[in-house]
């Protein structure tokens, strides 16, 4: 460990990052209970321990697989301004969400996490982004947004990596204290225990080439299917 | 060990008459084709793929080519389910290949894969359907052999699908699970010890009937059994199945069959097995 002070540089994206990841920032994504919503009204999770099972051997999965790779790839695509890649990339989240509901919600809270900052930072990345998405007709994507972000604050791979890691798991558990007997101590005793586990999966997810990305897990996909058409819901995924 | 490098070559296409007929065809072992049958009220052709070897072994390497072509129908099956056996150090690794031109239908409906104790397999399907084309594809996984005792014991099963729609990808699923995880999840889910799974994708034009036959399939889903029905990027859409046991997947799936064949008539195609 170093005890280098921080710089102005740092201080600028960390601000940024804490920002875009702070629950006042309106990306929609209170709305969305990421699957969590539909597994307990099908009575599969239902206390503390079955949301950790739940986390450890679903959500942290998807993020290894998914998500962080896919941010990964778009992070190093914008660094290069390499645009045929960054609309793959969109179109590949997009292409793996099976369930409309996950999809529809990632393209909701990309589109708004994009426009937000070229709006906020009148940065050219984000025009840029948002110009050529609506002319290729590219689907919006949460983990590219998050990684344009990233890329507009000035901030490390590693971090935007923790900061779309971060904002998954605690909306997560934050959902499910909504649809759940769950204090806010064992709440953040199980988002401190999914966290330490985050690093892990974030160095691979860095290395997780384009043709490797994706996992689902079928309960999941059938539960967030089923939520479609559920006849009360909190959520709306 | 000896190590199989086979491959399986096929286009299907419409004679004169409209009866689809195989045009071209190629293999070399472990795949073997069967005598096609022609079913005349579906107006499909059914092809049977064999492996007429034990099963899928370490170090095999498999590749397949089907084509359809524009007025042709064609179900491909097998007679068996497909065992992937105990691997003491390598993997096997399979690549399919379907290709359905525009006013081609093409049904992919394989008996499961059953991976056994210590074995790692990974399989890596592409389906490019034009506009117009229609396709209903699964892939089947039971734990492994149940009746053995032995189950959700493989080390690394990796099934990778990319769907891709007038040249657009529509959908990429990568199943990547050690046996121990998926156990796991069962067993988060409620699903038992034998659960089994079907993934299936339906590519059609639009019919404007999915309001009827969307309600149909998802009643399905209970009593132990997990379904659920989802709208593709466009296009299609994504059926999901969790049965407690190979059996009541087996009805399941006749069942969604029986349901789709009312709205998509070449389903109706008798596959003489289920």
């Amino acid at each position: 460990m170093t005890s280098a002070p921080a710089t102005s540089t740092d201080a600028a994206w960390i601000l940024g990052q804490l920002q875009a990841g702070d629950s006042f920032y309106p990306t929609g994504s209170y709305a969305h209970s990421f699957g969590l919503e539909p597994l307990v009204q099908a009575g599969v999770v239902h206390d503390r321990a079955t949301l950790r099972e739940f986390i450890f051997l679903s959500a942290l999965p998807a993020l290894r697989h998914a998500d962080l790779p896919l941010a990964a790839q778009a992070w190093r695509a914008f660094g290069e301004a390499n645009w045929p890649r960054i609309g793959e990339l969109c179109v590949l989240s997009s292409a793996l969400k099976t369930a409309r509901e996950a999809r529809a919600a990632s393209e909701q809270i990309g589109r708004q996490r994009a426009e937000l900052l070229a709006t906020l930072r009148a940065d050219p990345l984000a025009t840029d982004f948002l110009r050529r998405a609506a002319a290729e007709n590219w689907p919006h994507s949460s983990a590219v947004s998050a990684a344009l972000e990233g890329r507009v604050f000035g901030a490390p791979l590693g971090a935007v990596l923790a900061g779309i890691g971060y904002a998954t798991l605690s909306s997560l558990v934050s959902a499910a204290m909504k649809i759940l007997r769950l204090g806010q101590n064992a709440s953040q005793s199980l988002l401190t225990e999914a966290l330490a586990a985050l690093p892990g999966h974030i160095a691979a997810a860095e290395t997780t080439a384009f043709e490797d990305i994706g996992w689902f897990n079928p309960w999941l996909d059938i539960a967030a299917a089923r939520h479609e058409t559920a006849d009360a819901r909190m959520f709306i995924s | 060990m000896p190590e199989f490098s086979g491959h399986l070559s096929l286009r299907a296409a419409p004679r004169a008459d409209g009866r689809t007929v195989l045009a071209a065809q190629a293999f070399r072992a472990p795949f073997h084709l069967g005598k096609p049958y022609w079913d005349a009220e579906a107006r499909t052709l059914v092809a049977q793929i064999v492996n007429p070897t034990a099963g899928i072994l370490a170090g095999d390497r498999l590749t397949s080519d089907i084509a359809v072509e524009s007025g042709a129908a064609l179900l491909v099956t097998t007679p068996s389910a497909s065992r992937v056996f105990r691997m003491r150090g390598g993997a096997a690794a399979c690549e399919q290949r379907f290709t359905v031109a525009d006013g081609a239908w093409l049904e992919v409906l394989p008996e499961p894969l059953v991976p056994h104790h210590g074995c790692t397999y990974r399989q890596h399907t592409e389906v490019s359907i034009a506009a117009g084309g229609g396709l209903f594809f699964v892939d089947q996984l039971m734990p492994g052999r149940v009746a053995h005792g032995e189950a959700w014991a493989w080390d690394r099963l990796t099934l990778a699908l990319e769907v891709r729609l007038g040249g657009d990808l529509i959908l990429r699923e990568r199943f990547d699970h050690n046996g121990a995880a998926l156990r796991d999840l069962a067993a988060l889910a409620g699903s038992g010890p034998a659960a089994c799974f079907a993934n299936a994708i339906l590519i059609a034009p639009p019919s404007g009937h999915e309001t009827a036959w969307r309600p149909a399939l998802a009643a399905l889903h209970g009593d132990g059994l997990w379904l659920g029905v989802s709208e593709l990027r466009h296009g299609g859409h994504s059926v999901k199945i969790v049965a407690p046991d190979a059996v009541r997947l087996r009805r399941t799936l006749r069942d969604v069959r029986r349901i789709l064949a009312g709205y998509f008539p070449r389903l109706a195609c008798e596959v003489r097995k289920l």
